[in-house]
């Protein structure tokens, strides 16, 4: 990606959003009482002009890169192989996915040890003991402190509980 | 009772050991507290608060406001290190905080941080002592218009944190916008992007957004290009701050301090933008302006100064009122009641020696805290040599325990979790995470004034310029737009 | 010798949810929701009584503040937790009546929750500025039907909302919703400094959050909703002025179960809560902010809550103010 592709990209999705909040999200997904005395005072009225000035910023991020020469330089650092990359992005948002689903069910205590074993093995981490050792230690102490110390409920789920 | 006598009376309640060791081990508390993400100043106050019923009052008090002070320096500590702002006022800490650590100059940064807090601690403790009656009867003179005129201005602030491109912070700032205005409308209670979900009824966890926008896209990142690090050193570094850093940064961080203590003498500002607005200041004066965000020591200095500076002075309107300024004082408003004092006019007459001796103990605390600050970097200091790959999975780990500590609810953890995806593909896109924060804070503040105003009048726009306060801020709002817009048109023109 | 540690840590995990069953309620740590922010009137309360409590349950009591919309991010979260007592709420007049009364959406019922108590009832006040020429609450309603008047709250359909309205229509006033303006703040501390810097006319509160101010002499109560009156609020009461029913207009603060909480539970919780409100250091400091000590039993609880609910419920009926959307 250079920086006429990225300039370009946030143009249209601004104007896309815009579009989508004013026409669609904002009449469905506000509700605003019928016995309004005035427009202003309306629940819609702030997220409506919200959403018209990021149009705004839209047509404004287009045309100052119509005007702006070409650049072709790359704007992030190049990473060695972008599949695999991609491949671990994946693992990463199944990981959060699986590690919410199981907070409340297996405790908070139990999903941070996978969370973080799983983490330290998607990055191939090149001290896997001392992972796995942090990997167990952290929740735990966190646990300690958090529940016993500031005398937060964590969740402790419907299987094994901590004291 | 004369002055003499007031003064007097004050350090025979606090020139004994119990009274100043209160307020160290309130520093300690708070300093540690500050340094885990999630537990933050609020909830180490909120936390010490039973402990000290027993106490004398003004040891009791003294100990909550060391936790305070010592949580607001003690955020700067995981902002500079591990890039998660330990409280929400040292969000602005990590603009510059952070990318000196990762030059190897964490040291560094977190002494200026310190030395900044400590100064800004004793000019806001200064302006308390000083001018807390006349403070407070200007800052009751703020109602919705005045609040109105004065974020408005401060939201100018967005375009000293853009970076690169104007518009592009301006996007990140409209996001924020938006993303707050989820939950139930304050005129008619309805709901708004909710979707029937009574988590989301509550609006968007902001320590949630915070945390996610902040420390999450750093592991996604790591997760993207994991050897992406190596090369570069993060260790906290032989340099130290020196003197010459501290005088070169003296006067960002006195303005800082000046930034704090007046927004910190209106009720219901806080000390984040605080230290926003001190940053953009500091970086509009500067001469090593393109510096700003990529590491430069005086945007460390001027956010620790703005957000240091508030402490002191939130206490204007709680003992001069009896008003809070924030969270914070909230519940330390109710260590004065359970010990029977009113805090308000009447506390200056009937319990004259109380007040004196809290502002005599305010005065050794920012001493105490450079103390404590100096260890707590010390202590701290193996952060920084943890192998990257060990620590964005602790990072995590501290998080997801954070978030959750902040109010007991699982959904923030996933609110985080999405968060940091946006704070990712934003970070991809090149668009600043910074306005996108202030944004969101200042948002509903913004809406929310608006609208009370328009209430008021019965929806004429009149009010909006109905006093001299709000004149000033609306000038201040026009000055400051036209420099921007011209500093844009110049940009624009030396390129093109 | 890490495995070994953490299979002794999970077998005493095993062992502790095995004896789960048989050990006798509660055999470890309930966990107390308090649906509104820290230093809030219902977070003070409740801390207030978990000391005794505390003493007298035994096991710790772990208190969790879960805010947002009005308290109904916390009352949600103990409607969704099981019914086995360990999760229990500080409920408060404005999530468990007047929200229900108020708001269609609301995502839960008075039916979901069973009460096991309310221990505490807070009176409400009107107040205003000294120096705004109000002095009794005839000028407040004289000045409401002239030019018309303003009052703050901490939010579309907390008590203070409701309060308000409740007055100037007790006293007389067609169409409160017209002739005076409501100003929502964000919370209760912000909505007594716009009544201070002169935003707003008049407040109606528990008198706790006002008694600080009003001992300043920084605020003029005019109103006293409860039949005797109110140490340090020289105002008079509803009942002096004629107007019995104001007196259902009272906060309180009580505590509930989910809907599925087991009887014997229920009476436990009954127990605990006579024996710790007789704690003299815990009267002493809630009388110190205006409360009146009172534990009800299960049964009284909840006719109280009904007859509240029932009473804001045709008050909102009859002026339209129910929030559908």
């Amino acid at each position: 990606m250079n920086k006429r592709t990225i300039q370009l990209h946030l143009g249209l999705g601004a104007c896309a959003a815009c579009l989508f909040m004013i026409l669609y999200a904002i009449p469905y997904w506000i509700s605003a009482p019928s016995n309004m005395r005035n427009i202003v005072l309306s629940p819609r009225f702030w997220p409506y002009a919200i959403a018209g000035l990021t149009g705004l910023v839209g047509l404004g991020i287009l045309f100052t890169n119509r005007k702006s020469e070409a650049d072709d330089a790359p704007v992030n650092d190049p990473i060695e192989d972008p599949g695999a990359g991609l491949i671990r992005l994946a693992g990463m948002a199944v990981l959060m996915a699986v590690t919410f689903w199981l907070l409340p069910r297996i405790g908070m205590v139990w999903a941070s040890m996978l969370a973080f074993a799983s983490l330290a093995f998607l990055v191939k981490t090149r001290h896997p003991k001392t992972a796995l050792i942090c990997a167990v230690l952290v929740p735990l102490l966190l646990y300690g402190f958090f529940a016993h110390v500031a005398g937060v409920a964590i969740p402790q789920g419907e299987y094994v509980r901590l004291p | 009772m004369s002055m003499i006598d007031s003064i007097l009376a004050g350090l025979a309640l606090v020139g004994n050991v119990e009274a100043l060791v209160s307020l160290a081990i309130g520093i300690v508390i708070g300093v540690i507290g500050g340094a885990i993400p999630g537990i933050s100043a609020t909830m180490a106050v909120a936390l010490t608060l039973p402990f000290t019923f027993p106490m004398q009052p003004i040891n009791g008090i003294l100990m909550l406001l060391g936790v305070y002070k010592g949580g607001i320096f003690g955020g700067s500590i995981p902002a500079i290190l591990i890039k998660t702002p330990g409280t929400p006022a040292s969000s602005a800490t990590v603009l510059d905080g952070h990318p000196m650590a990762a030059r190897g100059e964490a040291g560094r940064a977190l002494g200026m941080a310190l030395w900044a807090s400590c100064t800004a601690d004793v000019i806001s403790n200064l302006a308390l002592i000083l001018f807390a009656g006349w403070l407070a009867s200007f800052a009751l003179s703020f109602g919705p218009p005045e609040f109105f005129a004065l974020i408005l201005f401060s939201l100018t602030i967005i375009a000293g944190v853009s970076g690169e491109s104007l518009l592009r912070g301006a996007l990140a700032a409209l996001l924020g916008l938006l993303l707050a205005t989820i939950g139930l409308d304050l005129v008619y209670g309805t709901n708004r992007f909710t979707f029937g979900d009574p988590n989301l009824m509550g609006g968007l966890n902001f320590i949630a957004v915070l945390i996610g926008l902040f420390a999450i896209p750093e592991v996604i990142n790591m997760v993207w290009h994991p050897t992406g690090h190596m090369g570069k050193v993060q260790t906290l570094g032989s340099k130290w701050v020196t003197f010459a850093d501290y005088k070169r940064c003296f006067r960002s961080i006195v303005r800082g301090s000046f930034i704090g203590v007046f927004l910190g003498a209106i009720p219901g500002i806080g000390a984040a933008p605080a230290a926003f607005l001190s940053y953009s200041e500091a970086r509009r004066k500067s001469p090593n302006k393109a510096n700003f965000g990529k590491g430069e020591i005086e945007g460390v200095a001027a956010s620790e100064a703005g957000n240091n500076g508030v402490a002191g002075a939130t206490l204007i309107p709680l003992l001069a009122l009896g008003v809070p300024g924030d969270v914070i004082t909230a519940i330390i408003i109710g260590a004065f009641m359970v010990h029977g004092l009113q805090p308000g006019p009447m506390m200056f007459v009937m319990n004259v020696d109380i007040i004196y001796g809290l502002f005599i103990g305010l005065i050794f605390s920012s001493g105490l805290l450079f103390i404590v600050g100096g260890l707590a970097i010390r202590g701290f200091k193996p952060v920084a040599d943890i192998p990257k790959r060990i620590l964005m999975p602790i990072v995590l780990v501290l998080c997801i325990y954070g978030v959750f500590a902040v109010n007991n609810n699982i959904f923030d953890v996933g609110v985080m979790f999405v968060m940091g995806w946006v704070g990712f593909f934003m970070s991809r896109y090149h668009i600043p995470a910074a306005p996108f924060l202030i944004a969101f804070i200042l948002g509903p503040l913004l809406e929310d004034n608006f609208r009370k105003s328009m209430l008021m009048s019965g929806g004429s726009p009149d009010v909006l310029l109905r006093g001299p306060i709000t004149w000033f801020f609306w000038a201040l709002t026009l000055i400051a737009v036209v420099a921007i817009a011209r500093g844009t048109l110049d940009k624009a023109r030396d390129k093109g | 010798m890490k495995l070994r540690q953490l299979g002794a840590v999970c077998a005493m995990g095993l062992g502790l949810t095995a004896t789960a069953a048989l050990a006798e309620y509660p055999e470890r740590p309930i966990n107390m929701v308090i649906p509104y922010g820290a230093g809030g009137a219902t977070d003070i309360s409740a801390r207030t009584i978990a000391e005794p409590l505390g003493t007298v349950v035994g096991k710790p009591l772990v208190m969790s503040n879960i805010t947002g919309a009005g308290g109904a991010t916390g009352s949600v979260a103990v409607q969704n937790a099981k019914g086995d007592g360990y999760t229990m709420l500080f409920a408060r007049v404005g999530s468990h009546t007047v929200n229900p009364a108020m708001k269609a959406t609301l995502p839960y019922t008075l039916d979901d929750f069973r009460f096991v108590t309310v221990y505490e009832i807070n009176p409400v006040a009107c107040a205003v500025r000294p120096d705004s020429g109000i002095e009794t609450i005839e000028d407040l309603i004289a000045l409401t039907e002239s030019e018309g008047s303003s009052y703050s709250s901490s939010g579309v359909g907390s008590m203070l909302h409701l309060a308000a309205v409740m007055v100037l229509d007790e006293f007389g006033v067609e169409n409160p919703l017209d002739k005076a303006i409501h100003i929502p703040q964000g919370g209760g501390g912000e909505a007594a400094t716009a009544v201070l810097n002169g935003t707003v006319t008049f407040i109606c509160t528990n008198t706790s959050a006002l008694a600080n101010f009003v001992a300043n002499g920084q605020l003029k109560p005019i109103l006293v909703t409860t039949a005797e009156p109110v140490p340090g609020f020289d105002a008079p009461t509803a009942v002096d002025l004629g107007k019995p029913d104001l007196t259902q207009l009272v906060g309180w603060t009580g505590i509930a179960g989910p809907d599925d909480l087991p009887d014997d539970v229920a009476a436990k919780w009954g127990e605990w809560m006579t024996a710790a409100a007789g704690d003299p250091k815990f009267v002493e400091q809630m009388s110190a902010m205006g409360s009146v000590i009172n534990v009800m039993s299960p049964e009284e609880a909840n006719a109280f809550i009904q007859t509240q609910y029932e009473t804001f419920r045709a008050l909102v009926d009859k002026l339209g103010m129910r929030i559908e959307g």
